[in-house]
């Protein structure tokens, strides 16, 4: 499980986190809502060990991600899928997804490559293992994204706002294929503000204020009249979302 | 005390060298540069025939070593010609039609980046071609390639050595003379180095801030 | 043809001095593109020692006259007990000196690159040298082909100065030829066609490599 215990991370003298506080179990789907600024992507990149942090403490299956080993024994067993997509622009989409399999997990190339054809297949882009991420489309890179993460064969996967540099139409390409993952029993932390999506997939739903968590609660609780939205800030931030 | 050490007089050969080097220096990119503006401005009036001229002229320039320069004007247009031709005025003819070969390239690209839509608004104004270049586009140009062109006499300010090749007493060739004299490479070549890298920072220091002030008065003159 | 006539005879050891010219000029430029690399590199490190050490090596030999470079080396190294022919002090010369242009070309190719893309490789779990040796460098070189390739073209034009050191490459046999001739104008015209054609095809050869490697990395 991940482990975060009061997490603090300041940058020069501003503080984004402010004691965060949060368990994912094995099989979890948490969502983490919030507004813009509330330090949501700073949590992710906590976890995944991009940023470090000023306070508190960090542990994946009990490694400690402020320790160099431990840091790198948990970026085996979870993955990344950026916001930008952020492929290699100068490999394939094949190439993107065996790096790690083969740099890190010693794969051999053969092995990696039948697999990640196999991923490709399974999200629909079996015809384009050869192209570059310039040859793709928005939606279609954002899959080799996630092909890319998932070859991994991460126990966590770490999700930030992979859907906000879509448009709609590929959005639901992108959000189905999430969708088919979540039912798999992979352990996501999800950061969106798809909220309708969000309440379809995740067990859990996190809400962030200003680098702390305002509430943590299971999905249905968290959209339940004498639950989250029982909750000013909550019920003002689902009404705004609506409206756009 | 060796017969070939150092002497204060080095002094006063270096100051010379260094005076020789810097003078071609200084009269090469004025006229550089005022040749290089002569054929942007020839260019940009598109006489007939003229233009692929310059542009294989300066071509060729840009595209063969100075050095080999250097050797056609000194040995090979005496020979042919059958003209005399001293060291000073080979370096000087070759140094500067260089420079004005970078300078041309620079300075059109700078005219050619001026918009054609104020150009065509200064003519609507009545204004005479000649006019404009000189009002509209010239200031703008110049904006425009100052940076490129402190650039480029960072560069020639080095090539300016080469003249020592065909025996001009330049700071390189007091160089070559300390250095036979001496048996101190090290010393001789470190010493020779350091002033023409200092030279090379002051120009550059020096071209950053024309630059800037330039620019400055050009943003100013807009509002 | 007067200037063919001139030329003829000496055609085989011209192309002698043309085909040491390209040899000194190749091994120039992968000595210039490794220094570059790893000078690139270290000026792209996080330890202000390297980085300061890199960034004078690369000011210094852009900003004093090659001959002057190569005249330190040729009489100086003996001085050390390093005795090597005037052609390898050459192209160590030139690559030295090329290897300081390419260190600049390189390292704004690397700054260049989308930090998001270095997160990626990181967050997969590559080491960091795992980083640099298959995202950085490969996207930076890429990038570089075209400004590389401008200091390649420069090298070629340098390396007539090694004539200076007694080494016959193209501008060496020529100084022979026009001396035999007594034609020097015919000879070094004919000379600087060469070296111009030559550049020419070459910055051709490398606007379309550029192309070739970069065509799916535009933009990204
Ligand atoms: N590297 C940094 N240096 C300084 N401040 C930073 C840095 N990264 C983030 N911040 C600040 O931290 C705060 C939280 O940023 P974060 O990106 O985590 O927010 P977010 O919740 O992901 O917002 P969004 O929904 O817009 O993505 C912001 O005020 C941001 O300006
Ligand atoms: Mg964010």
């Amino acid at each position: 499980m991940i482990r975060i215990k009061d997490l603090v991370k300041t940058f020069d003298d501003s503080t984004v986190l402010d004691g965060v506080t949060l368990d994912v179990n094995a099989g979890e789907i948490v969502t983490v809502l919030g507004a813009s600024g509330s330090g949501k992507s700073t949590l992710i990149r906590c976890i995944n060990g991009l940023e470090r942090p000023s306070g508190g403490t960090i542990t994946v299956d009990g490694n400690d991600v402020t320790t160099k080993a431990g840091l790198a024994a948990s970026r085996r067993i979870s993955a990344t899928v950026f916001q930008l997509f952020n492929l290699y622009p100068h490999m394939t989409a094949l190439g993107n997804i065996t790096l790690a399999p083969v740099e890190v997990l010693g794969k051999s190339k053969a092995e990696a490559e039948e697999q990640a054809r196999a991923l490709l297949a399974k999200v629909g882009l079996a015809g384009h293992a050869d192209k570059y991420p310039q040859q793709l489309s928005g939606g279609q890179r954002q899959r080799v994204g996630i092909c890319r993460a998932l070859a991994m064969q991460p126990r966590y996967i770490l999700l930030d706002e992979v859907t906000s540099a879509l448009d709609p139409e590929t959005t639901g390409e992108v959000l189905d294929i999430l969708q088919k993952l979540a039912t798999e029993a992979t352990t996501m932390v999800f950061v969106t503000h798809e909220v309708a999506f969000a309440r379809s997939i995740s067990t859990r739903i996190v809400f962030m204020e200003a680098g702390k968590l305002l509430v943590d609660m299971p999905t249905e609780e968290f959209f339940a009249e004498n639950g989250g939205l029982a909750v000013p800030r909550i019920r003002q931030f689902l009404s705004q979302i609506r409206k756009d | 005390m060796r017969f070939a050490d150092f002497t204060p007089f080095d002094l006063v050969l270096l100051a010379q060298g260094l005076g020789v080097s810097l003078a071609l220096f200084l009269t090469t990119t004025v006229a550089g540069l005022l040749l290089g503006l002569g054929f942007a401005v020839v260019h940009h009036f598109r006489f007939p025939f003229v233009n692929p001229l310059i542009v294989a002229v300066t071509e060729a320039l840009k595209n063969s070593p100075v050095l080999v320069q250097l050797f056609l004007v000194f040995f090979g247009i005496p020979a042919l010609m059958q003209i005399r031709m001293t060291p000073a005025s080979a370096a000087f003819i070759t140094l500067s039609l260089n420079t004005a070969a970078f300078a041309f390239v620079i300075i059109r690209a700078g005219i050619e980046s001026i918009d054609r839509d104020q150009i065509d608004a200064a003519e609507a104004f009545g204004l005479r071609r000649i006019q404009i270049l000189r009002r509209v586009i010239g200031p703008q140009a110049l904006a425009f390639s100052i940076g490129p062109i402190v650039g480029i006499l960072v560069n020639q300010l080095q090539v300016t050595s080469l003249i020592s090749v065909i025996g001009v007493f330049d700071l390189t060739k007091i160089g070559n003379i300390l250095n036979l004299r001496t048996l101190e490479p090290f010393i001789v070549w470190a010493v020779i180095g350091s002033i023409y890298y200092v030279c090379a920072k002051i120009l550059a220091h020096s071209g950053a801030r024309l630059e800037r002030r330039i620019r400055r008065s050009y943003a100013w003159g807009e509002v | 043809m007067r200037v063919w006539r001139v030329i003829e005879p000496y055609i085989g050891f011209l192309l002698q001095g043309f085909a040491l010219t390209i040899f000194a000029c190749l091994l120039a430029i992968i000595g210039a593109v490794i220094l570059g690399g790893i000078v690139a590199s270290m000026r792209a490190s996080q330890r202000s020692a390297l980085r300061w050490v890199a960034h004078a090596y690369s000011d210094i030999f852009r900003n004093v006259p090659f001959l002057v470079q190569l005249f330190f080396l040729f009489y100086g190294l003996p001085e050390l007990g390093i005795y090597i022919g005037a052609f390898e002090t050459g192209v160590i010369a030139l690559s030295l000196a090329g290897g300081a242009f390419v260190s600049d070309v390189i390292l704004s190719g690397i700054r260049s690159i989308d930090r998001g893309v270095i997160e990626a490789a990181r967050v997969s779990g590559l080491n960091d040298v795992k980083v640099f040796l298959r995202i950085v460098l490969p996207i930076a070189l890429r990038v570089s082909v075209r400004p590389v390739g401008s200091v390649l073209i420069n090298l070629v034009l340098t390396s007539s100065i090694l004539s200076t050191i007694t080494v016959n490459e193209l501008t060496g046999v020529a100084k022979i030829v026009a001396a035999e001739t007594f034609k020097p104008f015919e000879v070094y015209a004919v000379l600087l066609v060469l070296y111009a054609s030559f550049t020419t095809a070459l910055s051709l050869a490398i606007v379309a490599w550029h192309r070739r490697l970069n065509r799916f990395m535009t933009g990204a």
